[in-house]
């Protein structure tokens, strides 16, 4: 494996060095708070195990992004995705992707300006090297030290040394332009055995109704401290609401697509005044069941991986892995 | 005295209130699923008192959960959480006798790399303005503590720039003004539709707009929980500015919030001698 590997210090100079051709996207400092930000020449990229308090799915789907132009009779689509390199997705994050990809780009409808944002960024992946307070990705089945959902995947060795892999042509196209990493090989083939330890899974019974989930459990207790202040779908990886907003200027009219979060009163309030969520206990369900339930329906796929942020995060210290588990618990 | 032995004041208290049925509820502190956190909890039986967790990491200020409730309802109050309950009374959006309030003597907070906590290092009130009960801590007296970290720049432009570059970290998310005890109006500006007071994209200008909006809102309201820049997932400390408003009503009108229920809300009151120098400029002493 000795060929494996490279050293922190090169791997910072090699994407400093690729911020020519690429946008190149690192966890930075940024006050007090570690987060996904473009890198130039002499940003100081940090590479221990911390997690970003924010995913990295702005770079997919940013939060504010502007899609179509309305001029003189004309309508033109903004679909130019930069060149993107993503360092530093713990495969938690790389997996939310996963979701993502089959919500914009596998389902009725392709979305040709995430399928752009996608088709244009290299992911290098971090595994985790030890769970962080609040991280349950063990509970949702994913190998905090491994993801296939990538192109080039790292693992931090301890001290100043990365080994390195790459998962797909794109990576090794990369990691060839670089003497020092070009004979860099794939992974070995991994049993499946390996990958997944045997863990009692977070997840609902997907065999059932909605219905079944609405007063299966007393939601209005489950969420009596929650402060409806949305954060947790801002910083989760794989929350995906939008609204879409019209901004008139000049003559012209831009059509921006903005994340909006369904923690919010004015995510579901109609015209008419009436509101089909009234209060937080509804929005926080339709929160759990779209994560566990919908999604898993519609996508096969759960859209948490237990990344932890919303648990981490939340002023009132709300746990969603605690409420599933409170729902398992009495679900048929 | 230490947080333990107040601990299981508190403990007794509850358990007791909770079995003669004083109350219905009591809002008090437990423990969060991550270790050392202290969450909100609204106690209903006796039996669950075991629970109520009190220490120097109960930072969250539980008067918000008073807001809109329609039962009796007994509270964990730290000084700024009984702030807020005071001017809940002073803005008539609270009975008093809807509330009963233990109210416990603060040494003041900490995060979880043990530094004080937002708004801590410079608290002055550390002993409940009101309480039906009061926990005591001997070693805490109302004294000013540390004044805050960077001092505001006198030059209009250094202040713009301050401003501004905490505000590149803002994700416009408005946690702060759903753990804000003040922010309760039952549409934010910021939500309504007509006027549409928030450009459509979240871009520098609107988070000015939301920033000084709020700002200006809780002008002579800011009871200095800390629970905005507490709850700031990216980090932005906006608290500096709205004490800065602190600063200049009580500097102007000797007013500071929170501290007696009996007070009129200093910006909804008139005075024939009043200068408006917070409109017109000028110098309260002049």
């Amino acid at each position: 494996m000795r060929n494996q590997i490279i050293t922190k210090e090169f791997l910072s100079a090699m994407l400093k060095s690729l911020t020519k051709d690429y946008r190149v996207v690192a966890p930075v400092r940024n006050g007090k708070v570690l987060e996904f930000m473009g890198i130039s020449g002499d940003t100081e990229i940090v590479m221990n195990d911390e997690i970003p308090y924010k995913s990295a799915k702005d770079c997919f789907f940013p939060q504010v992004e502007k899609l179509l132009t309305f001029k003189d009779g004309e309508v033109a689509a903004n679909i130019n995705a930069e060149k993107t390199i993503i360092f530093g997705m713990k495969p938690c994050d790389a997996e939310a992707l996963r979701v993502l990809r089959e919500v914009f780009l596998a389902g009725q409808y392709q979305d040709p300006f995430f399928q752009s944002h996608f088709e244009n960024t290299l992911i290098i992946a971090v595994g985790c090297v030890r769970e962080k307070p609040g991280c349950f990705c063990a509970e949702r089945g994913i190998d905090k030290s491994f993801t296939d959902f990538c192109d080039i995947l790292l693992n931090d060795e301890g001290g100043e040394e990365y080994t390195v892999v790459y998962l797909s042509e794109k990576g090794m196209d990369l990691l060839g332009r670089f003497e020092e990493t070009k004979h860099i090989l794939p992974p070995p083939e991994r049993k499946a055995a390996e990958t997944a330890p045997e863990v009692k899974k977070v997840e609902l019974n997907q065999e059932l109704d909605e219905t079944a989930y609405f007063d299966i459990i007393d939601w209005g207790k489950a969420t009596e401290i929650c402060q409806g202040c949305g954060i947790c779908t801002f910083i989760c990886p794989t929350c995906h609401c939008f609204d879409l907003k019209d901004v008139s200027m000049q003559g012209a009219t831009d059509r921006f697509r903005c994340w909006d979060s369904c923690m919010y009163p004015k995510f579901t309030l109609h015209a008419s005044g009436h509101n089909p969520r009234a209060s937080t206990k509804e929005r926080y369900r339709q929160r759990v069941l779209h994560k566990y339930l919908y999604v898993p329906q519609n996508f096969g796929c759960t859209a948490c991986t237990g990344c932890g942020r919303c648990i981490r995060s939340c002023p009132a210290g709300m746990s969603i892995r605690k409420v599933v588990e409170e729902v398992m618990e009495v679900q048929p | 005295m230490s947080f333990e032995i107040q601990k299981e004041k508190i403990k007794q208290i509850c358990r007791e209130l909770l079995e003669k049925g004083e109350v219905d509820v009591i809002i008090g502190y437990t423990a969060g699923e991550i270790e050392g956190t202290r969450i909100p909890y609204i106690f209903s039986k006796p039996e669950e008192a075991d629970k109520l967790e009190w220490d120097e990491r109960c930072t969250p200020n539980l008067c918000t959960y008073l807001h809109g409730r329609k039962d009796k309802v007994g509270i964990v109050a730290k000084p700024c959480d009984v702030r807020g309950i005071v001017n809940y009374l002073v803005e008539s959006q609270l009975k008093k006798d809807k509330v009963y309030i233990i109210g416990v003597d603060c040494a003041g907070m900490k995060d979880d790399q043990g530094n004080p906590s937002p708004g801590c290092g410079e608290c002055s009130v550390k002993q409940p303005p009101l309480y039906d009960m009061r926990v005591e801590n001997p070693d805490v007296t109302n004294e000013k503590g540390a004044p805050p970290e960077a001092a505001d720049p006198a030059d209009l432009m250094e202040k713009l720039e301050r401003f501004q570059n905490e505000l590149q970290k803002c994700i416009l998310c408005y946690s702060c003004r759903q753990a804000c005890y003040g922010c309760y109006c039952q549409v934010c500006f910021m939500d309504r539709g007509v006027p549409n007071w928030q450009p459509a994209t979240p871009d520098l200008g609107a988070k000015m707009v939301y920033h000084l909006g709020r700002a200006m809102h809780l002008s002579g309201r800011c009871v200095e929980c800390g629970a905005c820049e507490r709850t700031c997932a990216s980090g932005v400390n906006i608290r500096y500015l709205i004490k800065e408003i602190s600063d200049f009503i009580e500097k102007t009108y000797g007013y500071k919030t929170g501290l007696d229920a009996e007070d009129q809300p200093v910006m909804t009151t008139y005075a024939f001698d009043d200068k408006e120098i917070g409109f017109l400029g000028g110098d309260a002493d002049a």
